[in-house]
């Protein structure tokens, strides 16, 4: 297996990570009656500055409570990993995308925006993203987060393979 | 509560960084064929989810003794076209929702760029929700297109 970018550090077992991410799936549901997701969120901030009827409806606002605090806690945990793996330092290593596309940081920054821009747009119409549709969707056996799982897989797989075998 | 839901999102997050969930080689590797391991996270993950649901959902309540609650996503048109654009767009970051907020807390400057992305990209959705809702065929704005 090869190493994380962070850090070169190695990655934890695919089975431990499954096992936890289910535990936290599960935890928020018992402790919280939370179904898990995380595209909302994006919503969530948005609420905040923005007064459009979309945002001001209950789902949203009514969240924001306990998904803002639940985001805050994954830039935490990135936080806290890379302390833990080696140290933590502003970095703009990008692996295989340095070494085979090899742009700098002026080009990283509008390629992750124009991507941004396709994720926030994107699971919003979808109404998830991998956590919501992926993780609890499939595990709760709904056809809308089977359908949207294949379809983002499916263009993950063509976009990555235009990108990597085809493009560069 | 806060702190529970602040908990969760680190332990979350830390899974998520330290398994190659957030890692940008491992998600071509994924999509490229070449590597396995997130495959395997979010299979596991969903094999040990599912039938704990399901237990919960028979024979559970919630800690304070609620009956669970699960509101599903409605199914509509944008289950497909939005999981295209966002397939597109995770392959482009390497990064799903989550992992965006997990690069930015390990010090990936990059992913800014992809969460500011994120944000107008949502922005742009909300916006534009009510000539969207005929296109796709949406649920009434009030019940939106699912959270989560």
């Amino acid at each position: 297996m090869e190493p994380l970018i962070l850090n070169g550090a190695p990655a934890i077992h695919w089975a431990i990570a499954g096992a936890g991410i289910a535990a936290v799936t599960l935890t928020l549901l018992y402790l919280a009656n939370r179904r898990l997701g995380i595209s909302t969120g994006f919503e969530d901030a948005c609420s905040l500055v923005l007064a459009a009827p979309y945002f001001r409806r209950d789902a949203v606002i009514g969240a924001r409570g306990w998904r803002l605090p639940l985001l805050a806690g994954l830039v935490l945990g990135g936080f806290v990993s890379a302390i833990g793996s080696g140290g933590w330092a502003p970095t703009w290593h990008l692996g295989m995308f340095d070494t085979t596309i090899g742009w700098g940081p002026m080009g990283k920054v509008v390629w992750m925006f124009v991507g941004g821009l396709f994720i926030g747009f994107g699971t919003r119409l979808a109404g998830g993203c991998t956590s919501g549709h992926g993780i609890f969707g499939l595990s709760n056996l709904e056809l809308p987060s089977l359908i949207s799982t294949l379809s983002f897989m499916g263009a993950g797989l063509v976009t990555t393979n235009l990108v990597y075998r085809v493009i560069f | 509560m806060t702190a529970v839901y602040l908990l969760l999102g680190l332990l979350f997050g830390y899974i998520l960084s330290r398994s190659g969930a957030a890692d940008y080689n491992f998600i071509q590797g994924m999509f490229l064929l070449t590597n396995f391991q997130l495959y395997g996270i979010i299979g596991a993950a969903v094999a040990i989810t599912a039938p704990g649901l399901w237990l919960l959902k028979r024979y559970g309540r919630t800690i304070s003794g609620a009956p669970i609650q699960i509101e599903l996503k409605p199914l509509h048109r944008g289950n497909l076209y939005g999981g295209i654009l966002f397939g597109v767009g995770w392959s482009i970051t390497g990064m799903c929702p989550g992992p965006i907020l997990v690069n930015i807390g390990e010090g990936k400057v990059y992913a800014l760029a992809a969460l500011a992305g994120a944000l107008v990209g949502a922005a742009l959705f909300g916006v534009s929700y009510p000539s969207l809702a005929g296109v796709f065929r949406l649920p009434p704005l009030a019940r939106g297109t699912g959270d989560g």
